[in-house]
């Protein structure tokens, strides 16, 4: 005796009261889903905007994306413009953050310099997010003698101190923007991998990736379909607080002549042509210093509020 | 009301008066607990019995005033030797935990400190008697772990937690617990963790305790035959409101209330008639953050009237002193009739609309011989270096089984007896060792992926977790239609199927919008049923399939399963430690014991006359819900041995009440008897 498989046993054919035999409430309509999900999604919002961390974090960040990309706008000079005759002038009017050794305006150089962080940031952080997702979750879901090679070349260049790994490479390719952001991705790599390695690796023998392996998903589809959605979410906060970093490799790189080449104005080489003339016009450094401490702690304070927000057990408890 | 008849009888211990506690949460403010009011009286054990969400733990926590920092209490007050445990300091209350109030938990892993052994974390727990000398403190620390049955306490008592196991973790718990001398004695699930021979022996344990040391005991626990077993006085609550309060033998004889009565007629261990239809509580327990009007349970009620939506329901007394709260019993809406006698069925059983199975065809769909896994205990090389000629132990050793179409198999075994091994092994996803798995005729173990895959779509598994096995960050929709697009299966349209499989298991469709963690235990089950059937497969092996669900619900899911079966000819093979369950769903059972099967046969002839002794040890020791029918003794003793030393003859002449020499030396062989019956067992009972 069978019935058309399209076809579920219907209510009606039992002579009982019109219970919902579904064994759910009747009241959960499809609205008031909807309603709930959105009502959560405004409970995180709230809790994004009531903490100062994060709307100060918010702000700074924005502050830093809108100067970077509309310095022309916000400029007031060009950037490289020679004025020998104010040289090394204090703020006025026209220059509203002074002047450096060869009379170029220093607040129009910060915007652009802040173009090169932005630039630097952006590329390096998404290029060795991506590639540390992906060396991340194949170091955790592969085979045992993978994840040891991965980490023994994590672990490596970990061990190799930035700073002289920069020296080395530009001693041999001569400095230059590129440079830097191959130094930027290349060190942190092995952060976003080791994230994504030990959060695959509590995942690889949960029921439901058992479940995917039982349904015959391939390990493609079980690492792209399941696993990453899961693991992408530490990677964004540990972006969001790598960030900083990045703009200050970036800017010691160039502080000590091996970044940004001049005249390309860049947050190092404002505090470096600075720091030569500090005892005639403290001002450039104090200048060039502003930007980098603000956009440091806006990421920093933004990472650690969405972390609260998305991640509540690593929080302070309520 | 009732408050008032129990003052008077003597010695109340522990009051609690209308306590109502809130939980501030993102959906907003649940009012988890409402006006709850029942005495503990001393000396005896008091059981709070109720479904996932019924605030039973609720009521445990807030004894301790160790609630969830969102949690806050409304009112009411909760007396224990008269003083009031809301309004107390930190540092009182901190004096009465432990010292006067101690707890059991539900499992024995989490709740002790795995890096202190056993010594200091008992002497911790006596940190306040300065009096004591270290040696008074670890002989009395001693004395308990000889109370709670540890064999050898005084070299166990300085081992570590993980060099016990389940069971013993829990005796030293227990041992933990009673220390200090506590008055009140709380205990939340204390035999959940545990399986059903050592679930025996902790209530044995209990039993003995309490009339030893005339404790009085809180219990916590959805199981109703736990609660059978132990309790004097039980109250049964529902969606955090107190339902009914009385002795045991009223409770589970004379239940007065409606959600009493169906809980106890869902309880697949009472069901005396073996039939594949349980009976169910239709609906799911009502939203606490929305206001409640009239009474809790009426959502869900048989005997609803229209009034019960609207008017508070009256409280009938008992003149015992227990109580009821039902429109049935009391005023103008009583109903003489009720309650039924108690074999009449209030609730609706799961008839449907297919009225018999098919008979079982004679080609097996799965045919597995002499199956052999084996785990790798140490590396080759260490291996060599200790001189370990044979570093593997034997999860699955020689087993045989096999499932026709339109049958259902259950194979039945305790933790650690490889039962889940074996159904992983069958479908590939654990590399087998000997023996040979055949699927319609074709021999598939350790075949390639590559291979096995288009298999795959003919034999589905559902896993334990209901919750935990749907990827976490998938819509419902997304999950039901993940097999065809797995496969590849073309020319369907994704959201139409997706809407016929959601039909199918009966998930309304606004539910395919949804994401795991916003479904309940029983809708997670219905998805991975439905999942599960994507792809119309042959054998279905389902890993414990009514773990995580309610009684009221898991009737619902093994209805939805037996329908399933009689509609397309599904064979099934049903892995659980949970046998009253089985006994109504399977054609066949098997029974497993360290990784052996033991016993094989019809599920009714295993139940009335069981071969193996382990098999009957399995059927007596699961506690009935019926105080007549207590446990008078405990017929196994001891643990499941590890796998690491197997015994030398039958695996469990150790334990066995039978064993004779002969067992201990030489393993006994399968044996199939004429009826179709196999065991291995060299003096079987019948």
């Amino acid at each position: 005796m069978s019935v058309k498989p399209s076809e579920p046993p219907s209510e009606k054919d039992v002579g009982e009261p019109p219970i919902d035999s579904s064994g759910l409430p009747e009241h959960a309509s499809a609205e008031e889903m909807r309603e709930s999900a959105a009502r959560e999604r405004r409970e995180k919002l709230k809790m994004f905007l009531t903490n100062w961390q994060g709307v100060t974090g918010l702000i700074l960040v924005i502050l830093f994306f809108v100067t970077a990309i509309f310095a022309p706008v916000f400029a007031t000079h060009d950037p490289n413009a020679l004025d020998i005759p104010a040289r090394l002038s204090y703020p006025t009017l026209d220059h509203i953050a002074g002047t450096d050794q060869l009379g170029r305006d220093t607040y129009s150089r910060i915007l652009y310099g802040g173009r090169v962080a932005l630039k630097v940031a952006a590329i390096g952080v998404s290029i060795s997010l991506v590639v540390g997702l992906i060396l991340g979750m194949i170091a955790g879901f592969g085979p045992r003698w993978l994840d040891n090679l991965l980490l023994l070349i994590f672990d490596t260049v970990r061990a190799f101190p930035t700073i002289v790994l920069a020296l080395a490479t530009v001693a041999l390719t001569g400095p230059s923007l590129a440079i830097v952001l191959t130094i930027v991705i290349v060190t942190s790599i092995p952060q976003y991998a080791r994230v994504a390695r030990t959060a695959t690796m509590t995942l690889r023998n949960t029921d439901f990736i058992m479940a995917e392996r039982s349904l015959g998903a391939s390990t493609g589809r079980i690492l792209m379909h399941h696993i990453m959605p899961n693991v992408v979410g530490p990677l964004l906060i540990l972006a969001a607080m790598d960030v900083p970093v990045v703009v200050t490799v970036e800017a010691g790189l160039s502080f000590i002549g091996l970044g940004v080449l001049p005249p390309t104005a860049s947050w190092g080489t404002i505090l470096n042509e600075g720091y030569l003339v500090i005892r005639d016009t403290p001002w450039m450094v104090v200048a060039g210093g502003i930007p980098l401490i603000l956009t440091t702690l806006g990421f920093t304070f933004l990472g650690e509020a969405l972390r609260d927000v998305f991640d509540p057990r690593m929080g302070k408890g309520r | 009301m009732m408050a008032k008849d129990m003052e008077t009888a003597p010695e109340t211990l522990l009051d609690i008066r209308n306590l109502s506690v809130d939980f501030r949460t993102a959906r907003g403010r649940v009012k988890a607990l409402r006006d709850i009011t029942f005495p503990v009286r001393k000396g005896r054990i008091m059981g709070i019995v109720g479904e996932s969400g019924s605030g039973k733990s609720t009521v445990l926590w807030s004894i301790l005033g160790l609630l969830a920092g969102n949690a806050e209490v409304m009112g009411g007050e909760i007396l224990f030797q008269d003083d009031d445990m809301l309004r107390k300091g930190p540092t009182a209350m901190r004096a009465t935990r432990g010292e006067d109030i101690s707890v059991v938990f539900q499992d024995p892993m989490t709740s002790q400190i795995p890096v202190l052994n056993y010594a200091r974390q008992m002497f911790d727990i006596l940190y306040r008697r300065r009096n004591m000398s270290k040696s008074e403190k670890r002989k009395a620390a001693v004395e308990m772990m000889r109370k709670v049955g540890i064999p050898d306490p005084d070299s166990r008592i300085d081992q570590y937690p993980h060099h016990f196991s389940g069971g013993m973790r829990q005796r030293a718990g227990i041992a933990m617990a009673l220390l200090t001398g506590p008055k009140l004695l709380l205990a939340d699930e204390p035999t959940t963790a545990l399986d059903v021979t050592m679930e025996a022996q902790i209530i044995n344990l209990l039993r003995e305790l309490q009339s030893d040391l005339e404790a009085t005991i809180v219990l916590v626990s959805h199981n109703l035959g736990l609660i059978a077993e132990l309790c004097d006085d039980v109250v049964v609550m529902y969606a955090g409101e107190v339902v009914e309060v009385g002795t045991v033998h009223e409770i589970f004889h004379n239940a007065q209330h409606p959600y009493t009565r169906a809980l106890l007629e869902c309880d697949p261990a009472r069901i005396t008639d073996v039939s594949s239809k349980l009976p169910v509580i239709p609906g799911d327990i009502p939203d606490l953050t929305k206001p409640q009007m009239g009474c809790i349970f009426a959502s869900r009620c048989q005997r609803r009237m229209p009034e019960c939506r609207t008017i508070e329901p009256p409280t009938a007394m008992r003149p015992s002193g227990g109580y009821a709260n039902c429109h049935l019993l009391e005023g103008p809406l009583r109903d003489p009739d009720w309650p039924p006698p108690l074999d009449v069925l209030t609730v609706r059983s799961g008839e449907s609309a297919v009225a018999e199975k098919k008979a079982p065809d004679g080609t097996p769909l799965l045919e597995v011989e002499n199956l052999n896994v084996r785990f790798r205990t140490l590396g080759p090389v260490k291996a060599r270096l200790r001189g370990v000629a044979d570093p593997f132990v034997d999860a699955v050793l020689d087993v045989s089984i096999k499932v026709r179409p339109g049958e259902t198999v259950g194979l039945v075994g305790e933790s650690g007896s490889g039962k889940t091994t074996l159904g992983r092994t069958i479908l590939n996803l654990q590399h087998a060792d000997g023996g040979s798995v055949k699927f319609e005729g074709q021999e598939i173990s350790n075949m390639p992926e590559a291979r096995f895959k288009p298999l795959r779509r003919d034999m589905a598994m559902m896993f334990q977790d209901p919750i935990g096995s749907l990827s976490p960050r998938k819509s419902v929709r997304a999950l039901i239609t993940e097999p065809l697009q797995v496969h590849g299966v073309k020319g369907v349209d994704l959201d139409r199927e997706a809407e016929r499989l959601a039909d199918m298991v009966r998930l309304p469709k606004p539910f395919l919008t949804r994401y795991p963690h916003e479904l309940s235990g029983g809708q997670a089950r219905r998805v991975g049923v439905a999942r599960a059937l994507a792809l119309n497969p042959k054998l279905i092996i389902a890993d414990e399939p009514t773990a995580g669900l309610d009684v009221s619900v898991q009737g619902e899911v093994l209805n939805l399963m037996a329908d399933l079966q009689a509609e397309h000819g599904l064979g099934y093979l049903i892995i659980t430690h949970n046998l009253p369950v089985v006994r109504h769903i399977s054609d066949r059972i098997a029974i497993m014991y360290l990784g052996r099967i033991v016993e094989e046969g019809r599920a009714s002839e295993i139940f009335s006359k069981p071969l193996h002794p382990y098999t009957q040890a399995l059927v007596e020791g699961v506690p009935q819900p019926d105080p007549d029918k207590r446990l008078t003794h405990v017929a196994v003793k001891g643990e499941v041995p590890s796998l690491l030393n197997r015994p030398k003859g039958c695996d469990f002449a150790t334990r066995c009440p039978y064993a004779q020499d002969k067992c201990r030396a030489e393993k006994p062989a399968h044996e199939l008897r004429p009826d179709g019956r196999s065991h291995a067992c060299f003096f079987p009972l019948h």
